[in-house]
């Protein structure tokens, strides 16, 4: 009898594995088609218009040769619209958590993801995966983020200079007010490592009588832990990735955080990351009211 | 309403079960029960009836917890947030809790029949005084129970929580019983109130909002999150082994994780047995640097002393707890 139900088991997984699959295939299909379905209707709208009319606009497209320009039209449009993006969401959050829980990260695909949450007005962008893979690799994401930049933004991108934070930079970091997007690579030592690190450093206060126990609160703890990460709490983690889990991720921030799921980050797409920005915008918080 | 349903599942449901029963199972599941005052919105009844109604799916998915073999479940009943809601809400909630713990211990028999503890976790000293007598009562009386165990959160959040952590860990140093550097990870997941109870393997929050509302933040970092869009009053059989489900697809690659940050904690805690057995050896030794026996000799020697360190430690802070308790109940007899 034990067989047969373990048996069943396994056939209720496959069919759970298979049905995602298919939503998956049918979801990237379905997306591909409007978007051609799109095209096509924008092609067959605009084509008679081509035409007919704006016979000085073609022929100026022909000879500039110069590929910068369009190019760099090409970023401009693409950076109006995504600031207009932002601005038409219901709220934006300040700090957004990048939740990698996938194996072997793609720095292009993240990179991406960093350049449009900044383009699209937000803040702050934290980037984990719970190996501390991306921590071991700061300077290469630096370097793509940088590269991303220029190819999604254009050259102008000097608006948005990104600081790219560990935890070894920070203590030469002092900067009040900071207009600047910033991103941070996180791993899981800045998890409950960190809070471990914050509690040494009261005992260690209580054992040199500089402190009583009774003198520990809630808010105490909460300076010390930002002191050393000097962001705001994420309001929105995008999750990226099969497995449903905060994998240690900064446990004493996301008290109040939204989850949003994105199937996987390799080959996100913008709209995959506004639509969970759109997610986010309707939900409410009544913060225990 | 009673807190333990006797009545058995259907075949349907018992086949069910037998099926998930074949892969691994959650042993402790979590639930944030929201969605309360939405279904008495929807149903047109008063805010408080759906709170009770709240309550009776309570009763309802502990059966449906036995009869899946989850020996332990954690349900969020009142946040120290909740506090901030109008008087007359937090008072039919203080009323409500005084009148399930008023029939908890009514039904004291049936619970040593069924075998079931019920611990309260939360700042509880931020309650008013009879209902913190009456908790200490139901603590008290099932506290032996150990077929299965019911933690209730109430005027608890984990900030709360992990911030009473590190102040008795402070307190075990300010009176000589540990070291600050004994100060981990582990030991400060002793320290918390769950301490007697393993993390979650599973958390479930019902009617749709997808955050954890700090609610063990530090005990959940490795669990399965289900976030369910079903009010909570409308939580079935079926929502419930959904969840565990879902716990099953993803068993696999969150042990993975488990086991790789129990790797790391161990490794850290090693570096510093090791850092501080050199400082020793330095300050005590002769001058010659120590060979590599002697190394581990004393390594060997300063965990052990640790550890029983730790222990005492762990002792006496169960002994203050315990002592709350009684000291509650015993004012009540004496009143």
């Amino acid at each position: 009898m034990a067989l047969l139900y373990g048996l069943i088991w396994r056939l209720l997984l496959i069919l759970v594995h298979i049905n995602r699959a298919l939503v998956s295939w049918v979801r990237v299909r379905l997306r591909s088609w409007i978007g051609r379905l799109w095209e096509r209707a924008i092609a067959a709208l605009l084509l008679p218009l081509a035409l007919a009319g704006f016979p000085d606009h073609q022929k100026k497209l022909n000879h500039n040769p110069d590929a910068n320009a369009v190019t760099g039209n090409r970023a401009a449009s693409r950076r109006s619209r995504w600031l207009s993006d932002g601005r038409s969401l219901e709220k934006l959050p300040v700090h957004v958590g990048l939740l990698v829980a996938e194996e072997e990260p793609s720095y292009t695909d993240i990179a991406n993801l960093v350049v449009w949450c900044m383009a699209v007005g937000i803040s702050y962008v934290s980037v984990y995966d719970n190996h501390g893979i991306f921590r071991k690799n700061n300077s290469r994401m630096l370097e793509e983020v940088v590269r991303q930049q220029q190819d999604l933004l254009g050259v102008d991108g000097s608006k948005y200079n990104v600081e790219v934070l560990s935890n070894s930079c920070d203590k030469h970091q002092h900067y009040v007010v900071s207009c600047r997007p910033t991103v941070k690579v996180l791993s899981p030592e800045d998890g409950k490592q960190s809070i471990v690190q914050a509690a040494q450093q009261l005992c260690r206060a209580v054992e040199n009588k500089e402190r009583s126990s009774k003198d520990i609160s809630v808010s105490m703890l909460d300076v010390l832990l930002r002191e050393s990460k000097n962001f705001p709490d994420p309001e929105l983690v995008v999750k990226f990735g099969p497995v449903d889990s905060t994998l240690g991720f900064l446990p004493w921030h996301i008290r109040l955080t939204e989850f949003i799921s994105i199937p996987s980050h390799r080959n996100v797409s913008y709209e995959d990351l506004l639509n969970a920005l759109q997610q986010y915008g309707s939900c409410q918080q009544r913060l225990g009211q | 309403m009673s807190w333990i349903k006797e009545d058995e599942l259907n075949l349907l449901e018992k086949i069910s079960a037998n099926v998930l029963k074949a892969g691994p199972m959650p042993k402790h599941v979590a639930f944030i029960m929201d969605g309360n005052r939405r279904f008495a919105r929807k149903k047109h009844m008063e805010r408080q009836e759906g709170h009770m109604q709240g309550f009776n799916k309570l009763a309802e998915t502990l059966r449906w917890c036995k009869h899946l073999n989850i020996q332990e479940v954690t349900v969020y009943a009142f946040s120290i947030e909740n506090f901030k809601r109008t008087k007359d809400e937090v008072d039919g909630l203080m009323e409500l809790a005084k009148q399930k713990f008023l029939k908890l211990l009514d039904e004291r028999d049936n619970l040593e029949k069924h075998g079931v503890c019920v611990r309260v976790l939360g700042d509880l000293e931020m309650l008013p005084l009879d209902l913190q007598e009456l908790i200490a009562k139901a603590v008290i009386t099932t506290k032996s129970h150990n077929k299965c165990f019911l933690n209730v959160c109430f005027a608890y959040t984990s900030r709360y929580e992990i911030t009473n952590a590190v102040r008795e860990m402070a307190w075990g140093v300010e009176k000589g019983l540990i070291r600050a550097s004994d100060v981990s990870e582990a030991l400060l997941s002793e320290c918390l109130y769950s301490s007697n109870s393993p993390n979650p393997d599973l958390l479930i929050r019902t009617s749709g909002e997808v955050r954890l509302s700090d609610f063990l933040l530090w005990q959940t970092s490795h669990s399965c999150l289900v976030f369910q869009s079903v009010l909570w009053p409308e939580y079935s059989f079926w929502n419930l082994c959904e969840a565990i489900l879902q716990y099953q697809l993803n068993y696999k690659s969150i042990q993975k994780a488990r086991d790789l940050h129990q790797e790391h904690q161990a490794l850290l805690q090693l570096e510093a047995d090791r850092a501080c057995v050199a400082e020793h050896l330095q300050h005590h030794g002769n001058g010659k640097p120590a060979d590599a026996q002697r190394r581990q000799e004393a390594l060997l020697h300063y965990t052990t002393c640790r550890e029983e360190r730790i222990q005492d430690f762990l002792e006496a802070l169960k002994h203050k707890r315990d002592s709350y308790f009684s000291d509650l109940c015993s004012k009540d007899v004496l009143a």
